[in-house]
């Protein structure tokens, strides 16, 4: 589980790190440009352009073998990390070498190669890309010193050359060596530390989630429990109450239909309480391709006799591309339902509910729009809470589980969706659903 | 004269069993009633009923699907219509041995959700034994 995050975190910063090296292709193509034709250096462009080109061709290797490569091993994401910084090192020394070698002031993006490194690499691989910065920073200035390889002059930015000064090199190459060992030290003590922390939070979050399990699961067995006898005391109210055992006088009928009203409230609170409980437990619900219209069309038939005692207008829109879904016919409907039903319930006599689905592309966007009493402003970000009712939702309807909502936010979510909401007091709610199909 | 139906409960609660048995014998069925699924797979032999009424957790959680499993298989039994007590969302909710929804594995005529109000339960029974 840890180490399947990290190994996520380091193929996310592989990523980045491609992306930075384009901007390193431009820049270091402007660069060259700017210093060959804009202030005339004597450079050779051939090298130095065929340099960038090949950073710009493994680059692009290196995207494909991100995206193509489905089953990455950590070892596998460790030899990229590994193999692109060397290759970034190699890049930045022949640049340098090729442009003024140790009189370069661009020798110190060497440090930057190393915070990279210090970032996706264990400390000791990134010691030892340091040692090979270094070593490549050495060949350079020694080859050059002893005339195995060119000098590139850059006259004009420096008043003589200094590659021969050997008072130069080294206090150059001690500045520049201690620099590099000392950037590691330092970004891979800060880079360790986050990497701990983050093992500490990715614990606690797994311990955070056993507990909530736990709490699920005693929630689940109490309800289970209190459904138990609830049904056995419907059971044996409910012949009462039909005269199945004989006549009632009307004082009887009426206290026994009261305990009947009230035990139906509790069953319907103590199911929507197991739904969600079971909802939360399993994370996994069965998914099969079923017709989305269809299922919309069942949901708002379910409501339309409700709508119709109000008189309030149902209008839907389905774009005609929207076929099959992917999901849970089931729980899908239920959503709708229970989002259809909220609004007809909250929107007053006459008022207005449209339901417009739109397709884009791979998801589906669902927006069921009200004229009711809407919800406050400052109760928005709260009402998909478990047990959190409106203030004004409670001035409608006295008893109500304060489930419903947080039913659909977990039934959405199961299916990789989202749900949202825009409201204003007293105008009326839109719930927005995306859901892939 | 039209011979006496005969629908067996088999149900763990005698609660929920003596209030089914009064609405089913208000309309003249006879009630035989047995309070575990293997007392269930006895009296099934036995009374020869016309329709089962089968609760689901009894001796263990998934005892109800063991008791359908076993009606259905035995060539005297099979043909009898068994109306299962529990929601069809329970069925794949509770943590049971073997994947829901497989038709072998959950040989059940109807389900219904516990209680079954009295109009429902009556009309649920006479529809299994109105062409019989």
């Amino acid at each position: 589980m840890e180490s399947n995050a990290f190994q996520e975190g380091l193929v996310e910063r592989l990523s980045w790190l491609i992306w930075l090296r384009w901007l390193a292709v431009i820049g270091a193509l402007l660069t060259v440009l700017f210093v060959r034709q804009g202030l005339k250096f004597n450079l050779p462009g051939f090298p130095l352009y065929v340099i960038i080109l090949a950073l710009f061709i493994y680059n692009i290797v290196f995207f494909f073998l991100l995206i193509r490569v489905k089953k990455k091993s950590l070892a596998w994401v460790n030899k990229i990390a590994n193999s692109q910084i060397s290759l970034d090192l190699l890049c930045l020394a022949a640049l340098i070498h090729f442009s003024g070698g140790i009189e370069n002031p661009f020798i110190f993006y060497f440090i930057f190669h190393m915070i990279i490194a210090s970032i996706l690499l264990s400390r000791r691989h990134s010691f030892l890309q340091a040692a090979f910065g270094v070593l490549l920073f050495s060949l350079v200035v020694i080859l050059e010193y002893l005339g195995v390889f060119p000098h590139y002059c850059l006259r004009g930015f420096i008043i003589s050359c200094q590659y021969h000064n050997p008072l130069y090199l080294g206090g150059v190459s001690f500045v520049f060596v201690s620099t590099l060992f000392i950037a590691v030290y330092l970004a891979t003590s800060i880079s360790n530390r986050l990497r701990q922390r983050e093992k500490v939070l990715e614990q606690a979050n797994e311990q955070l989630r056993a507990k909530d399990r736990i709490k699920s699961e005693y929630v689940l067995h109490v309800s289970h429990d209190i459904k138990e006898h609830l049904a056995a005391i419907q059971g044996c109210l409910e012949p009462v109450v039909a005269k199945i055992t004989g006549e009632l006088n009307p004082k009887q009928l009426d206290l026994i239909q009261r305990a009947v009203h009230r035990t139906g409230k509790l069953m319907f609170y103590v199911k929507a309480l197991l739904e969600i409980t079971r909802i939360k437990l399993s994370r996994q619900i069965k998914m099969e391709y079923f017709s989305f219209g269809a299922t919309l069309s069942e949901a708002i038939s379910g409501v339309t006799g409700k709508a119709q005692e109000k008189n309030i207008t149902l209008h839907s829109v389905l774009e005609p591309s929207i076929d099959k879904i992917r999901g849970s016919k089931e729980h899908i409907q239920e959503t709708l339902t229970n989002l259809l039903a909220n609004s007809v319930k909250y929107t007053p006599r006459n008022g207005k509910i449209s339901i417009v689905v739109q397709d884009k592309g791979n998801r589906i966007l669902v927006a069921i729009s009200d004229n009711g009493i809407g919800i406050p402003q400052i109760e928005l970000p709260r009402i998909f809470e478990e047990f959190y009712r409106a203030s004004n939702a409670k001035e409608v309807e006295r008893d109500g589980t304060g489930l419903g909502l947080s039913i659909a936010k977990q039934i959405i979510e199961i299916h990789h969706g989202k749900i949202w909401v825009e409201s204003e007091e007293g105008k009326g709610s839109t719930f927005h659903i995306e859901l892939p199909k | 004269m039209e011979t006496q139906r005969k629908v067996l409960i088999i149900d763990d609660d005698p609660d929920i069993v003596e209030a089914m048995k009064v609405v089913l014998e208000s309309k003249k069925y006879q009630v035989v009633v047995a309070k575990n699924g293997e007392e269930g797979l006895k009296q099934v032999k036995l009374a020869k009923p016309d329709l089962v009424i089968l609760d689901v957790m009894m001796e263990t959680s998934d005892k109800g699907f063991d008791v359908a499993r076993q009606i259905k298989s035995d060539k005297n039994s099979k043909e009898i219509p068994i109306i299962m007590l529990t929601a069809i969302k329970e069925k794949t909710g509770l943590d049971f041995k073997n994947e829901a929804g497989d038709e072998v594995w959950l040989p059940v005529d109807d389900y219904c959700d516990k209680p079954l109000n009295p109009e429902q339960l009556i009309l649920k029974v006479e529809l299994f034994l109105k062409d019989k």
